[in-house]
């Protein structure tokens, strides 16, 4: 009796929230993939074309460079952040420095800004007369960084973006692993001898194995993602060597209307990214049971 | 790391000539104390900024309660199918908007709620994190505790917004802390969904201004000083919680 009504609320509490996700969330899902079957501009009415979109995605060769492009960019920012932000960890981690606090707000700051408008800010600074030319490199090397004119470059420049506004975000999370580590492993090995580096290889990165993973799936997942920054910064440009993917589907869908083409698309997207969304939700479900 | 962040400030206050003049100069050489006037008076910038704020507190409580309602759900209470229920929602944890943005676009133009409030609102507003979130949150709260109210004869929601409400406070807190930065940060969303002035946000408006139209330095940086403020404001003050919403994003669970 007693059970039946609480299993009733259960129902009550949950029911709703389940209805809007699969409203908003799951049935989109879903519909990506009937819509990748069909040629489709809004306007007309949709043209049943079969695997023709998948056929045509895999010889466009603009398709092709995005989704290179967007692995090598999340790549390399993923490799670069897990050192910088394991540094900036260890040098805030010292635990009898007093300002700690206030170090940890400090490069934590860039990670609650608005992306656009940090895309606005590294844009101005990115120019020829820019600060980072003007005041850094043209005074000190004699010569001035194409920071967003070379294709060659491009992508760089917004990589350091990517890295100035997450790097804060993945060093908190490497803190509090550190702060998890008993002190007495680090007493016994200090009377052992060990020196600093032995610690730290021996001690310190082998116990956050964990962490390290975990920064490693979120950050892959919040950089295949990224939209605003070469959207604002560069739009993309120049000749296409900042076109991420998700900018590839943005300007397919909704510039040429391309309907079906950027849903399949969206398909190499999700299945480009799920063994890392299955990993994320493992190491999420695993911790605390 | 501060750097690009006063820059940014520094660079309001001063005149369009002297932002990217040569040679730099970090402090303004003449203050201009009349870009942040101008970037709400020119054109729409302050009801795209009113729009972001309509869009960041709808989506935060609808977030909030369809979080808190669910995790507790899922987390209090036994009944048949509450392990797919959670599945479900945490699988949808491999489809963030960016993978969804053309079917959402579909859907949300088959309801009709392309440039509408609700339109924008609707899809920010859930996220499978947060229920995850709560859940765990909830699993931690003992047993005993609700089921003495439920011997004192007390309904489940009574429960629910008397005892499980009040102790789940810092878990609330980071919560929408955590929902907040990613509403008020969205660009893509709104850029796609809100294509008419009057709806645009304060993000679409920003990327706007410094691409398609002719905006001067110090208003581009006045808007984007204006839309950070509110953040790094809260930010100073609950600092705790944002560090402790990241942690609790990594391991210590």
């Amino acid at each position: 009796m007693k059970t039946k009504s609480q299993s009733r609320a259960g129902y009550y509490f949950v029911v709703p929230t389940v209805i809007l996700f699969c409203v908003f969330l799951i049935y989109p899902m879903l519909n990506s993939f009937r819509l990748s079957l069909y040629s489709w501009n809004i306007m007309e009415p949709m043209q049943f074309v079969a695997f023709d979109n998948f056929k045509t995605l895999l010889q466009d060769q603009e398709f092709l460079s995005s989704w290179g492009r967007t692995l090598q960019y999340t790549l390399t920012s993923v490799a670069l952040l897990l050192v910088i932000s394991f540094v900036f960890a260890l040098m805030l981690d010292s635990r009898m420095l007093k300002a700690r606090n206030m170090f940890q707000a400090i490069y934590f700051i860039p990670v609650v800004l608005v992306t656009p408008a940090v895309g606005v800010v590294w844009k101005l600074m990115f120019q020829t007369t820019g600060i980072l030319n003007a005041g850094i490199f043209a005074p000190l090397f004699g010569a001035t960084v194409p920071w967003l004119e070379s294709k060659n470059v491009a992508l760089y420049s917004i990589m350091m973006v990517q890295l100035w506004i997450s790097a804060g975000y993945y060093m908190v999370m490497f803190i509090a692993g550190l702060q998890g580590i008993p002190e007495e492993y680090y007493e016994s090995a200090v009377i052992d001898g060990a020196s600093w580096s032995k610690r730290l290889f021996a001690i310190t990165i082998p116990l956050l194995k964990p962490v390290f993973l975990l920064v490693f799936v979120t950050s892959v997942l919040f950089t295949f993602g990224q939209f605003a920054l070469p959207y604002t910064i560069s739009q993309g440009g120049p000749n296409y060597s900042t076109e991420l993917l998700t900018l590839f589907v943005y300007r397919n869908a909704f510039k040429y209307l391309k309907v079906g083409y950027a849903s399949t698309a969206s398909i190499f997207y999700f299945l480009t990214m799920i063994v890392f969304s299955i990993m994320q939700i493992r190491l999420f479900s695993d911790k605390k049971r | 790391m501060l750097f690009p962040f006063i820059w940014m400030i520094l660079g309001s206050f001063k005149y369009n000539k002297d932002v990217l003049s040569v040679p730099v100069r970090l402090l303004p050489p003449e203050w201009n104390f009349s870009s942040y006037r101008n970037a709400f008076a020119a054109g729409p910038f302050g009801r795209y900024y009113l729009n972001s704020v309509i869009v960041l507190v709808f989506a935060v409580i609808i977030n909030v309660v369809t979080c808190t309602t669910a995790g507790y759900g899922l987390a209090k209470f036994k009944f048949k199918g509450r392990d797919f229920f959670f599945t479900l929602i945490l699988s949808t944890l491999m489809i963030p908007i960016q993978t969804i943005i053309v079917p959402l676009f579909v859907l949300i133009s088959q309801l009709n709620m392309v440039n509408t409030y609700a339109g924008i609102i609707l899809p920010l507003s859930l996220s499978g994190f947060g229920v995850f979130l709560m859940r765990q949150f909830f699993y931690g709260v003992p047993d005993e505790l609700l089921e003495a109210a439920r011997i004192d004869g007390a309904g489940e929601f009574y429960i629910f917004r008397r005892i499980s409400i009040p102790i789940s406070t810092v878990a609330l807190i980071s919560l929408t802390i955590f929902h907040s930065q990613y509403v008020w940060k969205n660009l893509l969303w709104p850029l796609v969904v809100a294509t008419k002035t009057d709806l645009r946000t304060l993000t679409v408006g920003i990327s706007l201004f410094s691409g398609v139209f002719f905006t001067p330095y110090p208003e581009q940086l006045a808007m984007s000083v204006s839309a950070c403020i509110p953040i790094v404001i809260l930010f100073m003050f609950l600092s705790k919680y944002f560090i402790r919403g990241t942690a609790m994003t990594g391991i210590k669970g």
